[in-house]
């Protein structure tokens, strides 16, 4: 496929043979991958496909089990980020790579201070109008003198790139940062990758988004199960092949549930009664959850619909109004209470808050049963455990050597899978879901929304908070879009619901 | 190179599984073959033998209890001062009634009240615990002193010896032991303090009750400290304000030794309390016999515990080392 075109190209990259392994889990398998200059190379498979730690080898932040590199013609081994950025690779990471509680300025330059150094103390001034340069050159219009904390997701993002670019990066990473970014902000970041292209420097692009990388990239690089799959040419690319290539078998063109009857269940099972949230982004919010009701919420990211999904579960601190599991009767206060009425919630931030990533896939599903494991004197014994765990892991497939093994070493989507395990177990009546498929790929995406569509089936309320339209036209039984924490739209499913309608309340 | 992935695999594995596992029992062994060695069998030898179970004793039925508060993330930097006072209000009770019971109810009183106190603390104060626990530490030993008013040591006359304490230590050791165990790996208690030690936020998403297993935690740590101090009157019939000694140090010492980080979490165990036990005091008296004055030895155990700490920190940071 690409051997033909290779002489005309100039080589910036290459790696080959690259393994890597952590604890019991093979990421990385014999991958050979190739980055030409002038283009911008896609890499996309499942999560768990080893993406993600290619591009973190690449830049230094973790050594290969075994392999070699090379980067602009000389043997490429960066014991550090440092040492990888030195010798041009610069990287944005799926990570938040921003530190609080200082100026963006400060963000930008942070390790470089000795450059504003005048008489042994460092010039805010000069930092602040080299912040102002290097945002510029990216064609953002941030404050550089604004504290980090008062920045959106997106915006530390951008301070992100711009810190990157700062450095003249010779081959620029980008991963799995648009998820973060509304359309303005990837704008931005497309410009910037496009740049680098003119410039005859080299972009490597991660992202589960396939449209956009059909739509940005040169050349897209598959990988399945640490595995090198295929090198696609832009004319190759299509959704349907790339899809399979990824999955390894025929995707069939359903995605979501593929009905347009939104009915539910007359009765009212959970009620948010004029709430205000301590953090004051959800006003006098008021909604309700019928049963056998998937309802979807969406807005812009700080709309408040993720404290909205906080505030039903008894997580986020409420000033006034209150929450209420309507068949009892009783408010939810805490998540034990929300818990006492079989409702689960899954959190969008799910390595710090779902998950204990040091403890086993055991330790964790089971940690939200433990009122159902224990038997008389409070005794868990293990093997009930354990037959209960695998039961999880069977029902929702997850990928594991063992359910002894740590969470910390699972791909994303077998996280998720472990934290949906917590409370398939539980067999909640009511689900809370903040953005459960992010970063979660295509497999595993159709595999929850099968299984959110079951639970509906079966009488069982479901919220879905999510970001993305698609997901939620395609899910949902009834729409609310939250702006600036009030109802700013609802609409029932239906044939014809199209994101610029949504859209358009939501702005 | 390019060895298959399959066997880098196989390898690792076995050997991160073995060198967590297995390595604070090697130390043990190790450090006791050494010093058996250089104190020509001393070490082991009838009348050390003795006072070196006593030692042990003492830590471990400490750091069993510990274990459960260091597991669930919580720091207590008091715990030589609670002894301390268990003892000595246990010895004042004693010393008034003449009576064994009373001495043990007292001690027990003592050490769980106290233990609730931190509980409570520890779980409704917003301020960093372990800097609570050590002006806790400072007000216990204050208050060790203020009730022994004029006298450097109290001695427990009026009740009976016991010639033979053997049986006594080795039930009460050893109940404690497999009670924590139990307690520790097979109930909710134990489970849920390792996994607010891993992560608070998603043990509280799922339900766990954080304010009560943090008492918990105390308690049963209290529990470990009043059967220490009831083990002292009994064995010695002495208690002063320096009966605590250096167990707060010794005790994160050991645990560290005994293979368990000290921010608790998932990879807490009870055995690290033993096992670590036995290093520590093996080292301690090993180094005095070989005539290593006390301050040398401090000095020691300072470095061992950073070297510790460091091997383990680093251990820990690869672990965490993203994807």
């Amino acid at each position: 496929m690409v051997e033909t075109s290779d002489s005309r190209k100039e080589l910036i990259f290459e790696a080959r043979k690259i393994c890597k392994i952590f604890g019991p889990t093979i990421a990385l398998n014999s991958v050979d991958l190739k980055i030409f200059r002038g283009q911008i190379t896609g890499l996309v498979g499942e999560n768990g496909s080893g993406k993600s730690t290619m591009s973190s080898l690449a830049a230094g932040i973790e050594p290969a089990s075994s392999g070699e590199m090379f980067f602009l013609a000389k043997a490429h081994k960066p014991a550090t980020m440092i040492e990888g950025a030195k010798a041009g690779i610069g990287m944005i990471v799926q990570e938040m790579g921003t530190v609080p509680g200082i100026s963006v300025a400060e963000n930008i330059f942070i390790g470089q201070e000795e450059k504003f150094k005048k008489f042994g103390l460092i010039s805010k001034g000069r930092m602040n109008q080299a912040a102002r340069e290097a945002l510029g050159a990216i064609g953002s219009e941030i404050d550089s003198e604004e504290s980090i904390d008062r920045l959106s997701m997106q915006d530390r993002k951008l301070i992100e790139l711009a810190k990157v670019m700062y450095s003249q990066p010779e081959m620029l990473i980008v991963d799995e940062t648009t998820t973060a970014l509304s359309h303005q902000g990837r704008e931005i970041l497309y410009n910037v990758m496009r740049k680098m292209k003119a410039e005859n420097k080299a972009v490597l692009f991660i992202s589960h988004d396939l449209p956009e990388l059909m739509a940005i990239c040169d050349t897209l690089t598959v990988l399945r199960d640490g595995k090198f799959v295929a090198t696609l040419e832009q004319s190759e690319m299509s959704e349907q092949k790339i899809k399979r290539l990824m999955v390894g078998r025929e995707m069939s063109e359903r995605y979501y549930r593929t009905d347009y009857d939104g009915s539910c269940g007359e009765a009212v099972v959970l009620e948010a009664k004029n709430i205000t949230t301590g953090t004051g982004l959800l006003m006098n919010f008021s909604i309700q959850l019928h049963q056998g009701e998937i309802l979807g919420v969406g807005g812009l990211s700080h709309c408040g619909m993720h404290e909205l999904g906080r505030a039903l579960f008894g997580e986020e601190k409420i000033l006034t109004g209150a929450v209420t599991h309507i068949p009892s009767r009783e408010k939810i206060t805490s998540p034990i209470s929300a818990m006492k009425h079989q409702i689960g919630y899954v959190s969008k931030n799910r390595d710090v808050e779902a998950l204990v990533l040091t403890a086993s896939i055991k330790d964790n599903i089971a940690a939200a049963a433990y009122d159902r494991l224990a038997s008389v004197g409070g005794f868990i014994f293990p093997n009930r455990e354990k037959n209960y765990v695998n039961a999880q892991i069977k029902f929702l497939g997850i990928k594991c050597a063992s359910m002894d093994q740590n969470v910390q070493y699972l791909s994303g989507g077998n996280k998720q899978k472990v934290v949906f395990g917590k409370w398939v177990g539980r067999d909640c009546d009511i689900l809370i879901l903040d953005c459960p498929t992010r970063g979660v790929d295509v497999g595993v995406k159709a595999a929850m929304y099968d299984l959110i569509y079951e639970m509906k089936l079966k009488g069982k309320s479901i919220v879905l908070i999510s970001e993305e339209l698609t997901e939620l036209i395609g899910m949902s039984d009834r729409l609310v879009i939250i702006k600036n924490g009030k109802q700013a739209g609802e609409f029932m499913r239906s044939k014809d619901l199209t994101e610029t309608t949504i859209i358009e309340s939501m702005i | 190179m390019d060895k298959p992935a399959d066997t880098l695999i196989k390898k690792r594995f076995i050997n991160l599984a073995l060198i967590s596992d297995f390595a604070p029992i090697v130390g043990l062994i190790l450090l006791s073959i050494l010093f058996f060695v250089l104190t020509d069998g001393k070490i082991f030898g009838p009348t050390n033998l003795k006072s070196l179970t006593n030692q042990v004793l003492i830590t471990a039925l400490v750091g069993v209890g510990a274990v459960f508060v260091f597991g669930a993330g919580a720091f207590d930097m008091s715990m030589s001062g609670s002894l301390a006072l268990a003892a000595i209000l246990g010895a004042k009770v004693a010393m008034a009634t003449g009576s064994v019971p009373y001495m043990v109810l007292t001690c027990l009183a003592v050490s769980l009240t106290l233990g609730l106190i931190k509980g409570l603390m520890a779980a409704y104060v917003d301020v960093p615990f372990f800097i609570v626990t050590i002006v806790i530490g400072a007000l216990l030993g204050a208050l060790g002193l203020l009730v022994m008013g004029k006298e450097t040591v109290l001695t427990v006359a009026n009740v009976p010896t016991i010639r033979d304490m053997t049986p006594i230590n080795v039930i009460t050791l050893g109940g404690f032991y497999l009670a924590a165990l139990l307690l520790f790996n097979y109930t909710p208690i134990g489970k849920s303090c390792k996994l607010i030690g891993g992560n608070m936020i998603a043990a509280r998403q799922s339900g766990i009750k954080i304010d009560r297993m943090k008492i918990v935690a105390f308690l049963v740590a209290a529990l470990g400290v009043s059967l220490a101090a009831i083990i002292i009157l009994l064995r010695t019939k002495t208690a002063s304000s320096t009966t605590g000694g250096t167990i707060g140090i010794d005790i994160m010492v050991a645990l560290v030794l005994g293979g368990m980080p000290l921010s608790g979490g998932p990879r807490s165990k009870i055995s690290a309390a033993l096992i670590g036990a036995a290093t520590i005091t093996i080292l301690n008296s090993g180094l005095t016999i070989i005539g290593v004055g006390p301050g040398t030895i401090q000095i020691f155990r300072g470095v061992i515990f950073l070297a510790v700490v460091l091997v383990a920190s680093l251990n820990y940071r690869t672990q965490l080392l993203p994807r």
